[in-house]
């Protein structure tokens, strides 16, 4: 850049859309770069040190523009010639790395593993720094608003008598027994009954460790096995934190689905969108799969028959036929039986 | 058909090519992944300076002006905002919903403070855009106008769509120069109304054709378990026939609108606006995008948005009243970015008037 040069283009003033024809000279002085805007009729109409000038960074074939510190702007189209003052600036380098080539290829395969490692990986160890950030307070008040909600829209209080109850209830500590000690203590396990006519035999958990349980669920299973097979798979939810986990994960799918895909275009941030639940369903589903698992290991430490929680869903199965709601969220009955089968066939004996 | 060339009558003219955006974008895409989406906030600033830097009328170009800082800062707010929305409806849903009514409250202005932060960051030939929207205005046009659209079983819909348009236009500026909009409400109703018309067309000719109907798309859906294969059968060719009336029926109303809208806006200083897009154009490009992109697992997308931004200003132009020399930016002050983000996440559009 020691060279003196000149560069032909167009001056604004500032805050004008006068448009005049200028030429721009660059030169040494006291062992710095400066330049000067230097009209037709041979005006200085500014001058300073390059290092006191913004310059907009290389954008494609854009033309390129200088502003002083007064407002001037100088623009120009001579890119090559241009280059001389912000040659080695960061802008450059970004725009040597933009400009069309093989080493594209490379970035293209880049960012498509890049895209499936974020999607498989990176919104996982997100969602679960963002869980590790959630203080207990909010899990705990979590749990509370969700019963007032279910109470108020859709449950009534249970009708199960204190021997019913009772069943379910030392099922369940023998269960939570097994559990180490450390989750045990890090949550509020309660387990509650409702009588739920709407949902049929279920049973679900909560963040914070408090476990329902429908009348319909204790009504139709008489089998203590089937019981503590289900209690087991609730507390996996809760153990491996599903629910804040799977909230976690759809927000930060849609908000980078929204600020990566930009201008895509209505049609195609449908799509995406779209492809985005779908992915969310399969989601939720190894999160079934992961629940059975923990599930059968801890109603089998505990001395149950893991075999309880596949007889579950061959009765469901006869019961319900296959529910296509069942299966969208969850995956389908036969499948589960088959997991479930090839899981216990590795399970330590007891 | 382009629009004439003549002195006082300029075309928009678009010089970016697909070879050279591929470039900008997958550097882009590829460090917004690596940064896990803080630098789509500098691929946003590049993508916009890129566009308006190519768009050009009489030699002179557009230029866009917000830093990725400046966006970053709006996003990082408003992600905050949404994880505890999300985790107060989670917690209280009575709270929630008193959020969610001061959010219904607050977003006239977050779409106002948009607007404004989109303008003030653009400029054309050196000269600032503005906007000057108050709160009322934009509370009128998205609170009012639409409830009375739905009591009226959306007949007005041309009149609030017209309204919003109105409300975008006519409180830009370009420096002290006031843009306004004169599009009759006449050219709103025959846009909508041959939108219905290609609905109506299309839905009448499936079902005296093929005998399609609800009824048949009901028993089909009901039929999924014993017989897919068939059901799929009639479940597809239902939604091909949805998506042949809706989609270009959409396309229609958005030509015909746009050149009402382009053709009636006129720039202080004597400067028209004129538009020429034609629906069947504007539909194949739009279908025949989405064909390629999709085959291409999003790879010529960035040729998708070349082609689509050079139709269109192949067919946008100006009259000149007087010279482009005589524009004068105003002082202003920064706007946040705050609305800007907010608009980015929730996908609305509030882009120039041009």
């Amino acid at each position: 850049m020691s060279d003196p040069f000149s560069l032909t283009g167009y001056v604004y003033l500032r805050g004008s859309s006068r448009r005049t024809d200028a030429r721009l000279d660059s030169a040494q002085h006291d062992g710095l770069a400066w330049v000067r805007i230097i009209a037709t009729d041979e005006e200085e109409l500014a001058r300073s040190p390059v290092s006191e000038v913004q310059i907009d960074a290389a954008l494609g074939r854009t033309p390129r523009k200088l502003t002083f510190a007064d407002g001037t702007v100088f623009e120009t189209s001579d890119h090559a010639g241009f280059a001389q003052l912000d040659g080695n600036s960061r802008g450059a380098r970004l725009h040597r790395l933009e400009r069309f080539g093989p080493h594209l290829i490379g970035f293209t395969f880049a960012c498509l593993a890049g895209a499936y490692l974020l999607w498989r990986y990176g919104l996982d160890i997100l969602a679960a720094m963002a869980v590790a950030m959630t203080p207990a307070v909010v899990v705990e008040q979590i749990d509370r608003g969700t019963l007032q909600t279910i109470d108020y829209v859709m449950a009534e209080p249970s009708r199960l008598n204190e021997a019913e109850k009772d069943r379910a209830r030392v099922i369940y500590e023998r269960v939570i027994a097994v559990l180490p000690e450390e989750e045990r203590n890090a949550r509020d396990f309660t387990l509650l009954f409702r009588d739920m006519p709407s949902v049929g035999p279920n049973a679900f958990a909560l963040p914070s460790g408090t476990m329902v349980m429908t009348d319909d669920l204790i009504r139709s299973f008489a089998n203590e096995n089937v019981i503590a097979g289900i209690l087991g798979h609730e507390i996996g939810h809760v153990v491996e934190e599903h629910g804040l986990r799977r909230l976690y994960r759809s927000l930060g799918a849609y908000i980078l689905v929204a600020l990566l895909a930009g201008d895509t275009g209505p049609l195609m941030e449908d799509l995406l969108l779209e492809g985005n639940a779908l992915l969310a369903l399969s989601y939720g589903r190894k999160q079934e799969t992961s629940a059975d698992e923990f599930g059968l290991t801890l109603s089998h430490r505990a001395g149950y028959d893991p075999g309880g929680l596949k007889q579950l869903f061959e009765e469901l199965s006869d019961m319900m036929g296959d529910d296509i709601q069942w299966m969208s969220s969850h995956p389908s009955h036969e499948n589960r039986i088959k997991a479930i089968d090839t899981f216990i066939d590795g399970l330590p004996v007891r | 058909m382009s629009l004439e060339q003549t002195s006082s009558s300029h075309q928009f003219k678009f010089t970016g090519n697909a070879k050279e955006w591929f470039g900008v974008w997958i550097v882009n895409l590829l460090l917004s992944i690596v940064t896990i989406g803080i630098y789509s906030a500098w691929a946003k600033a590049r993508t916009k300076k890129y566009f308006y830097g190519n768009t050009h009328v009489d030699g002179r170009n557009f230029d866009y002006h917000a830093t990725g800082g400046q966006i970053l800062k709006g996003r990082l707010i408003v992600i905050a905002a949404v994880v505890v929305f999300q985790i107060v409806v989670a917690l209280m849903p009575i709270l929630g919903i008193i959020l969610l009514i001061a959010l219904v409250i607050f977003y006239p202005w977050l779409l106002t403070r948009a607007m404004m932060f989109n303008a003030r960051l653009s400029s054309f030939s050196n000269v600032r855009f503005n906007f000057v929207g108050t709160y009322w205005e934009a509370f009128k046009v998205f609170f009012i106008y639409p409830i009375l659209c739905l009591l009226t079983l959306y007949t007005t819909f041309p009149i609030l769509d017209r309204a919003m348009k109105r409300f975008s236009i006519d409180n830009h500026r370009l420096g002290t120069a006031e843009f306004g909009m004169s599009a009759p409400i006449g050219a709103f109703y025959k846009a909508a109304g041959l939108a219905l018309l290609w609905i109506v067309a299309v839905f009448a000719i499936a079902a005296l054709t093929t005998g399609l109907s609800l009824t048949a798309f009901g028993e089909a859906t009901m039929a999924l378990e014993n017989d897919p294969a068939s059901a799929i059968a009639v479940i597809a060719a239902f939604y091909f026939v949805f998506f042949l009336g809706f989609i270009p029926a959409g396309v229609i109303y958005q030509a015909l609108t746009r050149n009402a809208v382009y053709n009636g806006t006129f720039l202080q200083g004597g400067h028209r606006l004129r538009s020429n897009v034609s629906a069947l154009q504007l539909f194949w490009i739009a279908v025949s995008n989405l064909v390629v992109v999709v085959c291409t697992l999003g790879l010529m997308l960035p040729w998708a948005q070349i082609r689509t931004a050079r139709y269109l200003a192949d067919h946008t132009g100006v009259e000149l009243g007087s010279s482009l020399d005589e524009f004068i930016g105003v002082q202003q002050e920064a706007t946040s970015a705050l609305g800007d983000a907010y608009a980015d996440i929730e996908g609305i559009d509030v882009g120039l008037p041009i």
